[in-house]
């Protein structure tokens, strides 16, 4: 984490240098159009989404409740988001979780999933992660401003400024990912539930991305949403989390009893 | 919203003949029940399969919802929010379409030969 802030810095200074002869206002400006435009999706980029009410779920809201309790964190804000794909993310002190987790996932491995958005609050990471989506719009707009107006030296350095802060911005999120799981596992009474949803998940993946490649393209086009595919990724996938989860929890015993 | 089978299989009896088979057992319990919830359709199909998940019957019901045979609506009812599915179209609906779609097919592609078929049939 401590070297993005350095690969920033330095790209700021490679465009103030190449760009030093139009003053100080082609920086700034890339600066403050790229905060608005942030600042804007934050605001009104949001989806809707509905509060959580004890009385309506209270087996969800005591179980979120008891967790955050246990992290010492204060009783996070949980909303219900109509989306049919199962999903769930945070922001500030707050979980978000589709409905269509409650289609896929029993009670255990529901209040699982939420110990790993508990883990992203617990970490830090729902102030960190705005940071870094806006350091990574910054990057990119200075990227596009040096390569426009510079010469092709200070292009292809703020080019590979740009690659390497994307390389280790995708390395930071897998690894804030696996520690939400660590963090996960220490909050829940059954630790495996959270395992157990991460395969459901893969399965419900993997099944999707299956009738899609064997649908006939005519025939088959609503189910699947169109999905950007990253060139790095900054999410590990379910079998390493799988892993590391089975790891955590039986330890080098696991590879004893296998032996054995 | 689309409705319409596009394609029929010959071997395949009632609606399997234009549904995948999981996908038709969803609707014969649909057609009977008119508005469920995913769990509901799980816990009657997973008697006749037990290897199946939670997972098929959701993108499944949701993939009859791209087909327009389900609604799928928000219930805040007792329990919280979630999902209801409800039938978009009656069995009788659904079979009147099938036939008109297959019989503007033959009289498109093979007018002559389906006319006459027709006429034998009423004799």
């Amino acid at each position: 984490m401590a070297m993005l802030p350095v690969l920033i810095g330095l790209e700021v200074l490679l465009a103030a240098v190449a760009l030093s002869e139009l003053g100080p206002w082609p920086l700034l400006l890339v600066s403050g159009t790229v905060l608005l435009i942030y600042l804007w999706v934050s605001l009104h980029g949001g989806r809707e989404y509905t509060e959580l009410q004890r009385g309506e779920m209270p087996w969800l809201y005591d179980g979120i409740a008891e967790m955050a309790g246990k992290a010492d964190l204060p009783m996070p804000g949980v909303y219900l988001l109509d989306e049919y794909v199962p999903t769930a993310y945070s922001f500030r002190n707050a979980i978000v979780l589709s409905l269509g987790l409650f289609e896929v996932l029993d009670r255990e491995e529901i209040l699982a999933v939420a110990a790993h958005e508990l883990g992203h609050i617990k970490n830090g990471d729902t102030r960190t992660f705005p940071l870094l989506a806006y350091s990574r719009h910054l990057m990119a707009f200075l990227t596009a401003v040096v390569v426009l107006l510079a010469g092709p030296i200070a292009g292809a350095a703020a080019m590979g400024l740009l690659i390497l802060h994307e390389i280790l911005r995708a390395r930071f999120h897998k690894e804030r990912e696996f520690a939400a799981d660590e963090t996960a596992l220490r909050l829940l009474k059954t630790p495996v539930s959270l395992k157990r949803a991460l395969e459901e998940l893969k399965y419900y993946e993997d099944l999707r991305e299956g009738l899609r490649s064997s649908a006939v393209p005519s025939l088959e086009p609503g189910i699947e949403r169109k999905q950007r595919v990253p060139i790095i990724d900054t999410h590990p996938s379910y079998d390493e989390r799988i892993l590391r989860i089975l790891l955590e929890i039986h330890g080098n015993n696991m590879f004893n009893n296998r032996v054995q | 919203m689309r409705m319409e089978p596009h394609e029929f299989k010959l071997t395949e009896e009632g609606i399997k003949a234009v549904l995948p088979p999981l996908e038709a057992e969803i609707m014969e319990e649909m057609w009977r029940r008119k508005v469920a919830t995913a769990g509901q359709i799980y816990e009657v199909l997973r008697i006749r399969h037990p290897e199946l998940r939670r997972s098929t019957v959701s993108i499944l019901m949701n993939r009859l919802c791209e087909r327009g045979l389900l609604r799928r609506s928000v219930d805040k009812g007792r329990g919280g929010m979630r999902y209801v599915y409800s039938i978009t179209t009656t069995r009788e609906e659904f079979e009147e379409k099938v036939v008109k779609s297959i019989l503007d097919a033959l009289m498109s592609n093979f007018r002559e030969a389906t006319y006459a078929y027709l006429s034998k049939m009423k004799k």
